[in-house]
């Protein structure tokens, strides 16, 4: 039990700290390119930590998503 | 709980068979664009191939039992069979160059383990910026921002 909260402890602090590295990073290449959004950017960096077929099902479970609400 | 995966063994057994066959492709659109971490939604995977009648593709499609449908006057040409559901046949990427020239800036991503040619997002923003049609329009900023922040990225 107690290992298991300290598990997520760490697991919670350390997507903490790769949010705030990212974050950190996302705002450095909105300042450098300033048209850039920063949700698209977040949500790319974010998207570049995950393997490929990761992102790929991402994109389609949304696309399914998406069209069963229309 | 993480929802089901969509692209799963039977689609990952599609490309395996494309590329172990040495069916020369390219996976193009939005999928091409997620792959490449861009924040795109789609509802397929987009394939342009040099050649339809290539009998090696005919030959990975039935290696995992699967099928093609040629065009007809009001229908696009179509596959039918496991593993083929998630995939759409392009004939024509509007503002690029042809197959040859544009598989030769393929980048290789690998996907399930498997090395799979894509169109680059730079040739991808070209394509849909070439259309001129508003749903292509309106993905353009995403997309142009996850260029931005891949070449932000490679240089950290």
């Amino acid at each position: 039990m107690l290992k298991a909260a300290s598990t997520f402890e760490t697991t919670a602090a350390e997507a903490l700290e790769r949010a705030l590295d990212r974050r950190r990073r996302a705002l450095a290449i909105c300042a450098a390119e300033p048209e850039a959004a920063f949700e698209n950017v977040w949500h790319t960096l974010l998207l570049l930590e995950l393997p490929p077929l990761e992102r790929l099902n991402r994109s389609l479970q949304r696309g399914r998503a998406v069209s069963l609400q229309r | 709980m993480d929802a089901p995966s969509l692209f799963s063994d039977k689609e990952l057994a599609f490309l395996a068979a494309l590329v172990e066959g040495e069916v020369s492709f390219l996976v193009v659109g939005l999928a091409a664009a997620a792959l490449q971490g861009a924040p795109a939604v789609t509802q397929d995977v987009d394939l342009w191939f040099r050649d339809l009648a290539d009998p090696r593709l005919a030959g990975a499609l039935q290696r995992i039992g699967a099928s093609y449908i040629p065009p007809t006057h009001s229908t696009p040409p179509l596959l039918a069979g496991a593993g083929t559901d998630l995939f759409d046949i392009v004939m024509h990427m509007h503002g690029l160059e042809t197959f040859d020239q544009e598989v030769r800036r393929a980048t290789l991503v690998q996907v399930g383990g498997i090395n799979v040619p894509v169109l680059p997002l730079e040739r991808i923003i070209a394509s849909k910026r070439a259309t001129g049609r508003p749903k292509d329009l309106s993905i353009l900023p995403a997309l142009e921002d996850a260029l931005r922040a891949r070449a932000a990225d490679k240089r950290d």
